[in-house]
C-alpha cells in the first residue's frame, strides 16, 4: 500500500519536473509581457521534433540536441514577439488571446500535414535502464529529465535575481510604466522574456524524447497541466508554478493509479475547478 | 431622411435573402451542396450564440462545445431510452444546458481575460472525460447511433435533406432574431459596456455578474439547440463528436473572422471560413489532415493583425466610403 502510493508520488514528481518547465514559461510571459501564450505546448511539440530528426538523422542523443533546441527556439521566441506579439499589445483581451490561440492551431496542423499523426519514438540507451530503490522504481530518463528541469528553472530563479536583465523583467513584471521610466525598454525585456519561455518549453520537448512520443497534439496534454498549475499557483508566479505543477504532477499520477488509467487529466480538471471555487486567486492568494 | 431610405433599403435586401433562402433547396438538387448550405447555417447558428456573450460581452470563451455536447445527448437519451421526440429533447437539452451554465459561469466568471477561456476550455474538456469514463451515464466512448426511423418529422428524422436545410435555417433566424432584440434593448447597451470595460460598468451600476450569467444562459440554450440537430442530422453520438474541441474553436472563429459584437458577423464570417474549406477540399482532397485548420488559424491571425473589427468592419469601411461622397455630390 505505503508502496504503491510513494510509487505513485514519486512518478507524479518526475513528470511534474517537465510540467514546471512548460507552465514557468507560461507564467513569465503573463507576468512580465501580460498575455497567455495558447501556443507553449506546440513549442513542446516543435522541441520534441527537433530532438527526434536530430536524433533519427545525425544519431545525435536527445539529451545533447538540447543545446540546439533551446537556442532555436529561443530566436523563434524572440521573432514572435517583434514581429506579432508586439503589435497587439494593448487593453483589448481579444487579439491577445486570439492570436496565440491561432499561432497554435496553425503549428499543430503544420505539423500534422508535415509529419502526420504518427507517434515518434527515439530510443536511446538508458531509455530501458531503471535504479530500484528501497522496492521503489525510478527510470533514469525520467530522472535525468526531471534534475535537468530543476537546474533550468534554478537557472531562470537565479537569472531573475540577479542579473540586471532579469531584475529589468522581474520591474516590468511589476509595473510597466515605471519601470518604462526608470529607462527598460520594454520590447527588448518582452523578447528575451518570449525567448526564454520559449527555449525552456524546447528543453522540454528535448528531456521527453527518450521516454515519450513525439505527435502533433502532444503539447495540448502539457499546455493544459501548465494553464491549471498557472491558475494554481497565482498568476505570473515562477516558484508558485513550479511547486503547482510538481503537484499536478502528484495529482495525475494518484488519479491514474486509484481513479483509472485514463483519469489523470480528469482529475487535474477537478482541481482546477476546486481551486477556483474555494481560492480563485490561486495558493499565493494575491488578487489579479 | 438618409437613415430611413437606408432602413428601406436593408429590409428590402433582408427580405430579399430570405426569399433566396427558402428557394435555395429547391433550386439546387446536388445534396452535396445543401450539405454545405446546412454547415454554413449551422457553424453561423453557433456562431451567433456564441456572439452574444463572446461578442458583445467580449467574455471570449473556448467552452462552448460543453452546451453542445449537454445538448446532443439530453435529446439523444431521451428519444432512445425514453422514446421522446427530439423535438421535445431538444427544448429539454437547452434547459440542461441553461442549468450547467449556472455553475460554470459561477466558477469560470471569477477569473477575466484570458484565464476566463482557460477555465471555460478546462470545463467542456472535462465534460467530455465524464461522458467518456462513466458508461452508465451514455455509452461511454463507444457512442451510438441513433435509430433510422425513415422518413419522421415528429422525430426529426427526414428523407430529403432539403428538410434538415429549413430546421437548421429556422434555428438561424431564431437565433438573429434574439440577436438583434437584444442588440436594441438596454440589456445589449450593458453588454457593450462590460465587452469595453467591466469595472467602468459596474462604477456606473451596471450589474456585471447578473447579467453576464444571464446572457450566458441564452448564449447556452442556444448551442444546445445546436447540439441536437447535429447529431440528428449526422445519426450518429459519441463524447468526442459531441464535445469536440472544434465545435468551440469554430462557434468563437465565425465571429472574429466576420465581424465580433456584430450581428452578421458570425454568418459572413462561417460563408467565408465554409467556402474556403470547401475549395480547399475540392482542390487537394480531404486525405492531407491540418489543411482546413492551417488555413483558418491563418485567416484568423491576417484579421487579428491587419483587421480587428472583421469582415463587417471591412465592409462599413467601404460603405461609409460610398455615402459620405453621395451627399456631396447631391
Amino acid at each position: 500500500m505505503f508502496e504503491t502510493v510513494a510509487q505513485a508520488v514519486i512518478n507524479g514528481l518526475l513528470i511534474g519536473g517537465i510540467y514546471a518547465l512548460v507552465s514557468i514559461g507560461v507564467t513569465l510571459i503573463f507576468g512580465v509581457v501580460k498575455i497567455v501564450n495558447f501556443a507553449q505546448g506546440e513549442f513542446v511539440m516543435i522541441g520534441m521534433y527537433i530532438s527526434f530528426f536530430l536524433a533519427n538523422q545525425f544519431g545525435i542523443d536527445p539529451l545533447l540536441s538540447l543545446f540546439v533546441s533551446m537556442p532555436v527556439l529561443f530566436v523563434v521566441g524572440v521573432l514572435i514577439q517583434h514581429f506579432l506579439i508586439r503589435r497587439v499589445l494593448g487593453p483589448n483581451d481579444m487579439p491577445q488571446i486570439f492570436l496565440t490561440f491561432a499561432l497554435s492551431l496553425l503549428l499543430l496542423n503544420l505539423a500534422l500535414m508535415l509529419f502526420t499523426a504518427n507517434y515518434r519514438t527515439v530510443h536511446t540507451s538508458y531509455s530501458d535502464e531503471a535504479f530500484h530503490i528501497a522496492g521503489l522504481y525510478i527510470p533514469v530518463a525520467k530522472l535525468i529529465a526531471f534534475v535537468v528541469a530543476m537546474a533550468l528553472s534554478g537557472a531562470l530563479w537565479a537569472f531573475l535575481h540577479t542579473t540586471d536583465l532579469g531584475k529589468a523583467m522581474r520591474a516590468a513584471a511589476q509595473n510597466r510604466d515605471v519601470a518604462m521610466l526608470m529607462g527598460i525598454n520594454p520590447n527588448r525585456v518582452f523578447c528575451v522574456a518570449l525567448g526564454i519561455a520559449l527555449a525552456l518549453a524546447g528543453a522540454a520537448g528535448s528531456l521527453l524524447m527518450p521516454f515519450y512520443s513525439a505527435y502533433p497534439f502532444v503539447g495540448q496534454v502539457f499546455v493544459l497541466m501548465a494553464f491549471v498549475a498557472v491558475v494554481m499557483g497565482t498568476l505570473g508566479n515562477v516558484i508558485g508554478a513550479l511547486i503547482a505543477s510538481l503537484l499536478m504532477g502528484v495529482a495525475e499520477s494518484l488519479g491514474i493509479q486509484y481513479v483509472g488509467a485514463d483519469s489523470g487529466l480528469l482529475v487535474v480538471f477537478a482541481l482546477l475547478l476546486l481551486t477556483l471555487a474555494f481560492k480563485p486567486t490561486g495558493l499565493g492568494g494575491k488578487a489579479r | 431622411m438618409t437613415t430611413r431610405s437606408l432602413q428601406g433599403r436593408s429590409l428590402a435586401l433582408l427580405a430579399i435573402g430570405i426569399a433566396v433562402l427558402i428557394v435555395l433547396p429547391l433550386a439546387v438538387r446536388s445534396s452535396f451542396a445543401i450539405d454545405i448550405f446546412i454547415r454554413i447555417l449551422l457553424f453561423s447558428f453557433i456562431g451567433t450564440a456564441w456572439n452574444l456573450m463572446g461578442g458583445y460581452a467580449k467574455q471570449l470563451s473556448l467552452g462552448h462545445a460543453a452546451y453542445f455536447g449537454l445538448g446532443a445527448y439530453t435529446s439523444t437519451i431521451l428519444q432512445i431510452d425514453f422514446g421522446i421526440s427530439p423535438w421535445i429533447g431538444m427544448i429539454a437539452g437547452g434547459g440542461v444546458a441553461m442549468l450547467a451554465s449556472l455553475p460554470i459561469g459561477w466558477l469560470c466568471f471569477r477569473l477575466r481575460g484570458p484565464y476566463f477561456t482557460i477555465a471555460t476550455i478546462a470545463t467542456a474538456q472535462a465534460l467530455m472525460l465524464i461522458f467518456l469514463k462513466f458508461r452508465d451515464l451514455a455509452w461511454g466512448a463507444e457512442g451510438t447511433t441513433i435509430p433510422n426511423l425513415g422518413n419522421a418529422p415528429l422525430m426529426m428524422q427526414f428523407e430529403s435533406k432539403a428538410a434538415y436545410y429549413y430546421v437548421v435555417l429556422g434555428l438561424l433566424a431564431l437565433g438573429l432574431a434574439i440577436t438583434n432584440l437584444i442588440e436594441r434593448s438596454w440589456m445589449g447597451y450593458y453588454l457593450v459596456a462590460i465587452g469595453e470595460d467591466e469595472d467602468a460598468a459596474e462604477a456606473i451600476g451596471v450589474n456585471a455578474p447578473k447579467i453576464k450569467r444571464d446572457i450566458y444562459l441564452i448564449s447556452a440554450f442556444l448551442t444546445a439547440l445546436a447540439g441536437t440537430f447535429y447529431i440528428q442530422y449526422i445519426y450518429f453520438i459519441d463524447p468526442p463528436t459531441a464535445f469536440s474541441f472544434n465545435i468551440s474553436i469554430e462557434a468563437a472563429l465565425v465571429s472574429i473572422v466576420g465581424g465580433i459584437g456584430t450581428l452578421w458577423g458570425p454568418v459572413i464570417g462561417t460563408i467565408l471560413l465554409e467556402t474556403t474549406s470547401t475549395l480547399l477540399q475540392s482542390w487537394l482532397g480531404s486525405s492531407i489532415g491540418g489543411v482546413q485548420l492551417t488555413v483558418y488559424s491563418l485567416i484568423l491571425m491576417a484579421v487579428i493583425l491587419w483587421r480587428p473589427t472583421g469582415l463587417m468592419g471591412m465592409i462599413g469601411e467601404v460603405r461609409q466610403r460610398f455615402f459620405i461622397r453621395k451627399p456631396a455630390r447631391a
